[in-house]
């Protein structure tokens, strides 16, 4: 097996010396820096000045819905079209396109899960060089100046932002090449001219002048093209890279030529920017000055760089700004290549400021304005656009067991008992690539797992689950029955002179369907179907990989961006291809069940608004203590853009874990929203049981933390949809005033009530976490103890230390009966932990469903209460009263921490009166309350007298 | 595998039985018969571990009061507890706590399952059937193992024996040879001397003689023909020379063709002296296919003149020959006591019962891959194509300490793309036959085998049996 394997991957690096080398970090030369993309050089070359725009406001119209005025480049003369939008709920839409583009330029659909509610506006005054537009309330404005142009957000005399103000808004206007007449007149040289070219056309473009007689016709003719192009506007200069570029061995033609566009903005008294994910790097994003831009491209980055603003597998082009009075986002609404610069420093009167520039390489400027003012409004804005966490099937907040590869049926089996040996709760167990036939996705393979379903029986009569991997390439075999009806219906993506696109990945030679295409995504939906994926059953679920797309053999291991899908280059929509993946997968299986069950569907590759349909993790991280420690900035960055369900390959997929690194990993793990252990195929073994009993032990203790806490979880997941708040939240997003939480990354909230600073250091004796809040108060949720906000802490810490705290004030709903997996412990008992403030009260809530379908929403069917101590009383009451749920879960114990001893305690239900039996532990001052044994589902009160 | 019971053990048992008799008690659900006495019915329970006293009323209540688990040994609320599932008819077991009413049957007799949807069946009567016809199959295969075993643990014995004998038969032969060899060493020398002695007599005589002009002779040394026929004294002979001054020996005026000469300067075109030595020089001191021209007998050998060089040199050349011969022979015979040795030096069980495997090899198919162990001495895998992979070479015993000779450990194989070598573990477990079993490659490159083989079979194992609480 492994013999086959190596001699797979040894044909891999001879094919494709690109990819697999053998360097122990990411090779960099494979990855365009922004001196090497074309138009990021260009653009980036233009330095902060006078804008060349005009905006002419005679041409201004004001509609109900929205602004618009034309905005002239006075260089070139060409025109370009502002929209301008207040959107419900505090945002602007700023919309700039060419007002007369030569072919339509691309604009994102999909992503949007509405057409954005619009608000009226109305001018407030206007001269000839400005127009004041009231935004609503009474003191905000929004200034757009027409020489040279710009836009300023004001509340009262404050600007909050302004567009265009450093002059950086650069259009590039689709155009005719020039030497297109000369292309027509000398066919035939022309194409040898351009052979020779693309022979060349690595070197500079020195080698283009010296081309000869060729060059002088050219040159007569493009004279006499621009000629008329004199009279109105300055000659436009055709600049290297315009027209074709080549990276490495790569040529990108580029029949559209030069498209790009970039705006800046400015944040006054900002200093603090956070989000464009998906890099490895800090929480706050850095200054770019001097260095790269923070990149926006999809890549499968072959052993990844931490602190590097290198792309990775995923973009989300939001970027949210903060001081102590307001939090804002921008939303720079572009799929292609995007490039972002971050320059922090002192603005005009000393006042910080932060200046963000955005370049992306085709489509139009489209940027959403979330004007705050506190962190949960721009989380609620930005939800309004994309759309939130799609609330996932409660299991799969549960333990998920994975490996490249788990080898055979035995092999899963094995596995499977060794976690019930063991005593070690898991609810899922995948299968990497190696269990197709041939890397043929919705097959098995034949010798392996000759009974899928037996297995997948096997697994369900242990409530567990499995996922499959279902990645986009689509092995070229006439004898692959997927391959041959994509083909024969045209669902692949094209190459740039109309063929099937194909490309290396892990099959060999593959297509890449086009996802953009809505009748693609049905049909790909409608193969999840159980008598479709043959040997599928209501347990398993799927993976998508590798949907950045990977291709081994591509430039940068992507897509040609000449490739086409439909009308459309692969340059406009590559961001946006993982993210269509997803949502066809995600729809197939929604589909399978009749619409009844929620999907569960793993991506690498997303893009704004993918959080509608699943989870993301971080990709091929490394088995180092440094990316141990990098999850949680990744993981934070992706919850502020919406992204909440979010987790590392815990244990890191690279290299092999000692033994410690591998505990810390799951005690870290376990806090984290997606928890699933993965290595890669060629480290040894490391399930859990093989590192000798104490660290067994360990790992079980880190599990059974993540289990025993699902219904908090799942209640923070309820949220999160309803409101697109992350769930695993940086310390600033509930101290927003705080400035001593603006840069913390080592530690974060879950929701708001758990506060968690996992060991991330080798050999640690101690960490110092920060507990925020003037005022409140902190319980450590192992020992009781209580802390005061405020305050770094220092915590001793050995093996088996997770620093977890509960916040004062705050109730949560445990399950205290961890079982085989999730499903298991449906009817189980909570035990509830009150956690008193300085004032003795505290609140909390808990949500109950059936964990797997839409029927809490097409049905009402849950159970969604507020739990609420004060005045010596502890009430359940209900948030819903129009839902109903039947649950067998009953109230089995209540700790009150910081409690003190009372004389009596007594229920009250419906059904009368009772008396509560107690205990008071003096020296932790936690009351627990023997089994009241009330059902969850109904109101009660516990009165402590 | 199986639960021991022991002769004290069912002692217990019985007694507990007996008591449980006398004293009249609520049936606790999940506790076994041993454990009953701890939960006779009064009006307070107190926990196993004596930490807490609590009404019994709230033994099995569904909430757990003692930290040990003791008080809810039929319901999942402790942490720490387990259910004692009696399984009538099979074997009785504890689970832990956490799988009562999860929806699981766990125990055959269903007793896991008392408040959950899920229908559980007893199944205890036919897994017991089923068991215990497999323990009466297994201790089949055991006494058939072990019978086995013994015989090859008798061939093993033999198979030393013979191997022991061989060695020391070898070991004699090698002193022997040894003895020989002293005694023709000193044969060679002394003969050597005394040819050379007579040599240097001959020549310091003919030295005398070729000064006077009448000698027939010239003393002929390499060096001198060497220099006679290179007619340019250029210090090489080439081609031309040898076309010039040599001819064949039957046929003096016959010219050497070119390839001839070519061929009598060892395929070359020119020589210097030291090549001349090594190739034109035998050819005439042989004497049989060319010689200079106008000269008859062979240059430089005093032999031919001398019949007492002649038998000196003789002697000389046979005792080198005999001496050659004798080495020869010590050499292989040393190789065969070092490979014999080698041989016994493994660790072959405690009774040498794994002896036999020796010089064997497995074969097993797995898919497109044929794997074999050749026990003691390597694994391999080759693929359809007929690739041939090391997968290790014999390591050494790996089992655990009380048991070390259960898997064998062949490691050094060849070495993974971007990782360590590739290394085998070999499970050995009990048969009637000896075969390999079964592969896997659980991780990357680390390769697990099963073979079964009688000697693996334990006495041990006999002793165990089915313990069920009929």
């Amino acid at each position: 097996m492994a013999s086959f394997i190596e001699r797979m991957c040894l044909y891999l690096v001879l094919v494709l010396s690109v990819f697999l080398s053998i360097t122990q970090a990411v090779d960099r030369s494979n990855f365009k820096t922004c001196d090497q993309s074309a138009f990021c050089s260009r653009q980036r070359a233009m330095k902060p000045g006078q804008s060349s725009y005009t905006a002419l406001l005679e041409t201004l119209e004001l509609s109900d819905s929205h602004l618009t005025v034309q905005l002239l480049n006075n260089n070139n003369k060409v025109l370009l079209l502002l929209e301008l939008y207040r959107l419900q709920g505090n945002m602007t839409r700023v919309k700039i396109n060419e007002l007369k583009p030569i072919k339509p330029r691309y604009e994102v659909p999909d992503v949007l899960i509405t057409d954005p509610p619009t608000e009226l506006m109305s001018v407030v005054a206007q001269d000839e060089h400005r127009v004041v537009l009231s935004l609503g309330g009474e003191d905000w404005r929004l200034i757009l100046s027409a020489q040279p142009f710009r836009l300023d957000i004001m509340e009262g005399p404050q600007v909050l932002l302004s567009l265009n103000s450093r002059g950086l808004l650069a259009f590039e206007q689709l155009r005719i090449r020039k030497d297109t007449i000369s292309h027509k007149i000398s066919s035939t040289v022309g194409s040898m001219w351009d052979k020779i070219k693309s022979v060349f056309s690595s070197k500079s473009q020195t080698d283009t002048e010296e081309a000869g007689e060729k060059e002088d016709t050219e040159k007569h003719d493009k004279e006499k093209v621009s000629e008329r192009e004199e009279e109105e506007a300055e000659e436009e200069v055709d600049q290297p890279g315009m027209w074709e570029e080549t990276f490495k061995t790569h040529a990108d033609t580029k029949p559209n030529g030069p498209s790009s566009i970039s705006l800046d903005f400015s944040l006054p008294g900002v200093e603090h920017v956070y989000g464009i994910p998906e890099h490895a790097d800090g929480l706050r994003l850095k200054n770019t000055d001097g260095g790269d831009p923070y990149r926006l491209y999809n890549l499968d980055v072959f052993q990844y760089e931490l602190f590097n603003p290198m792309a990775l597998y995923g973009a989300v082009p939001v970027l949210l700004s903060h001081n102590t009075h307001r939090t804002m986002g921008l939303f720079w609404l572009n799929a292609a290549e995007t490039w972002v610069d971050v320059s922090s420093g002192q603005g005009s009167s000393e006042v910080p400021q932060t200046d963000v520039r955005w370049i992306s390489e085709s489509g139009i400027i489209d940027v959403f304005i979330m004007l705050g003012p506190r962190p949960n409004d721009v989380f609620t804005q930005y939800a309004s656009l994309t759309g939130t966490q799609a609330f996932p099937p409660l299991s799969s907040l549960a333990y998920h067991q994975c490996r490249w590869n788990y080898n055979d049926q035995e092999d899963v089996s094995a596995v499977d008992q060794g976690f019930d040996e063991h005593d070690i709760p898991y609810d899922f167990i995948w299968l990497d690539i190696e269990h197709t036939d041939g890397k043929r996705y919705f097959t098995w393979d034949n010798n392996k797992f000759p009974q899928p379903k037996d297995m997948l029986q096997g697994l369900l009569d242990k409530r567990r689950k499995m996922v499959t991997i279902v990645d986009p390439h689509i092995k070229v075999d006439s004898s692959y029955k997927i391959h041959t009806e994509i083909r024969s219906r045209g669902y692949y993506i094209k190459n740039k002179d109309g063929g099937d696109y194909e490309g290396w990945c892990w099959p060999g030679n593959a297509g890449y369907p086009d996802f953009t295409n809505p009748e693609m995504r049905k049909w790909w939906a409608s193969m999840f179907a159980y008598d479709q994926y043959e040997g599928s059953m209501e347990n398993l679920y799927t993976w998508n990989d590798m949907n950045e797309p990977s291709v081994f053999n591509g430039p940068e291991v992507t897509m040609h961006k000449d490739a086409l899908h439909g009308p459309w280059e692969h340059r406009d929509i590559h961001n946006l291809y993982g993210f269509y993946v997803q949502m066809a997968t995600a729809e197939g299986q929604i589909q399978r069940s009749g619409g009844l069950e929620r999907p569960f569907v793993l991506t690498r590759a997303f893009f704004a608004g993918s959080q509608r349909y699943g989870a993301v993790w971080t990709g091929d991280n490394a088995a180092e203590w440094g990316h141990l420690k990098m999850s949680i900035p990744m993981c934070l960055s992706l919850g502020l853009v919406g992204i909440s369900f979010c987790g590392a390959d815990v244990g890191g997929f690279f290299k092999t874990p000692s033994a410690e690194l591998l505990v810390r990993w799951y005690q870290a793990g376990a806090y984290q929203p997606f928890f699933r252990a993965h290595a890669h195929l060629d480290t040894p073994r490391r399930e859990p049981w093989l590192f000798g009993p104490d660290n067994t032990a360990l790992i079980r203790e880190a599990v059974r933390q993540r289990y025993t806490l699902l219904p908090y979880w799942y209640l923070q997941f309820y949220h999160a949809q309803r409101t697109g708040q992350p769930v695993m939240r940086p310390l600033w997003v509930e101290y927003p005033e705080d400035i001593a939480t603006f840069s913390i990354d080592d530690e974060f909230l879950i929701g708001r009530d758990l506060l968690v600073h996992p060991v991330t250091d080798e050999r640690s004796s101690g960490v110092t976490a920060y507990l925020p809040g003037n005022g409140e108060v902190w319980y450590d949720v192992h020992t009781f103890q209580r802390h005061d906000g405020a305050q770094n802490l220092s915590i001793p810490v050995t093996m088996s230390s997770i620093p977890v705290f509960q916040r004062g004030g705050s109730i949560i709903c445990r399950k205290n009966r961890v079982r085989r997996s999730s499903s298991c412990m449906e009817n189980d008992p909570y035990t509830l932990y009150v956690a008193l403030d300085s004032q003795g009260n505290a609140e909390g809530e808990l949500y109950i469903d059936d964990g797997h379908t839409f029927k809490h929403k097409t049905d009402k069917q849950f159970i969604h209460r507020r739990l609420s101590f004060t005045a010596n009383s502890l009430s359940s009451s209900d948030l819903s009263p129009d839902s109903q749920f039947p649950t067998a879960s009953w109230v089995e114990q209540v700790n009150i921490l910081g409690a003190q001893k009372p004389d009596a305690v007594t229920l009250t239900t419906d059904g009368g009166e009772s008396s509560v039996e107690f205990e008071f532990d003096p020296d932790t001052a936690v009351l627990t309350l023997r089994k009241p044994g009330v059902n969850a589902g109904v109101n009660w009160t516990l009165h402590l007298r | 595998m199986f639960p021991n019971c022991s002769l004290g053990h069912c002692h217990i048992i019985i007694a507990v039985v007996l008591w449980s008799i006398c004293v009249d008690s609520r049936k606790i659900r999940g506790i076994s018969l041993s454990y009953k006495r701890f939960y006779r019915e009064r009006k307070s329970f107190l926990c196993i571990d004596g930490s807490k006293m609590i009404p019994f009323d709230q033994v099995n209540d569904d909430y757990c009061d003692c930290v040990d688990g003791s008080d809810e040994p039929g319901t999942a609320a402790c942490p720490n507890g387990r259910f004692y599932c009696t399984n009538l008819g099979y074997r009785s077991h504890y689970i832990p706590s956490s799988r009562v009413n999860d929806g699981i049957c766990d125990c055959c007799d269903a007793s896991d399952e008392y408040r959950s949807q899920t229908p559980c069946q007893n199944t205890c009567r036919n897994l017991g059937q089923r068991e215990r016809a497999e323990v009466e199959g297994q201790m089949r295969v055991l006494g058939e193992g072990l019978r086995l075993k013994q015989q090859l643990i008798e061939e093993g014995v033999l198979t030393w024996r013979e191997k022991q004998a061989q060695l020391r038969d070898l070991q004699r032969v090698s002193d022997d040879l040894q003895t020989q060899l002293d005694d023709l060493r000193k044969e060679e020398a002394r003969r050597k001397e005394e040819a050379d002695a007579l040599r240097e007599r001959e020549i310091g005589a003919r030295e005398t003689a070729d000064n006077s002009p009448t000698s027939h002779y010239r003393p002929e040394s390499p060096i001198s023909v060497f220099k006679e026929l290179d007619s340019n004294r250029d210090g090489s002979i080439t081609v031309d020379e040898v076309q010039a001054k040599l001819s064949p020996v039957q046929d003096e005026e016959h010219a050497l063709s070119e390839d001839e000469a070519v061929a009598l300067l060892g395929g070359v075109h020119r020589v210097d002296l030291s090549r001349f030595e090594e190739t034109l020089w035998t050819s005439l001191r042989t004497g049989d296919n060319v010689t200079i021209k106008g000269r008859h007998g062979v240059p430089g050998s005093l032999a031919d003149e001398d019949p007492n060089i002649k038998a000196a040199v003789s002697a000389a050349e046979k005792a080198a020959a005999d001496l050659k011969r004798v080495e020869d022979a010590y050499e292989t015979v040393y190789m065969e006591i070092r490979d014999l040795r080698e041989k016994l030096s493994i660790d072959y069980g405690s009774e040498r019962e794994f002896l036999f495997l020796h010089n064997q090899c497995f074969q097993l198919k797995v898919h497109e891959y044929i794997y074999e162990l050749c026990p003691f001495s390597q694994v391999t895998q080759k693929s359809a194509s007929g690739e041939v992979v090391s997968l290790g070479k014999w390591g050494s015993w790996a089992g655990s300490p009380e048991n070390q000779y259960c898997q064998m450990r062949y490691e050094s194989g060849e070495p993974c793309w971007q990782g360590p070598t590739r290394n085998t573990m070999v499970m050995l477990i009990c048969g009637t036959e000896t075969a390999l079993r079964s592969v896997k490659e659980p991780s990357k490159c680390q390769y697990v085998m099963e073979l079964q083989t009688p000697v693996s079979c334990q006495p041990a194992l006999r002793q165990r049996g089915i313990h069920s609480e009929l």
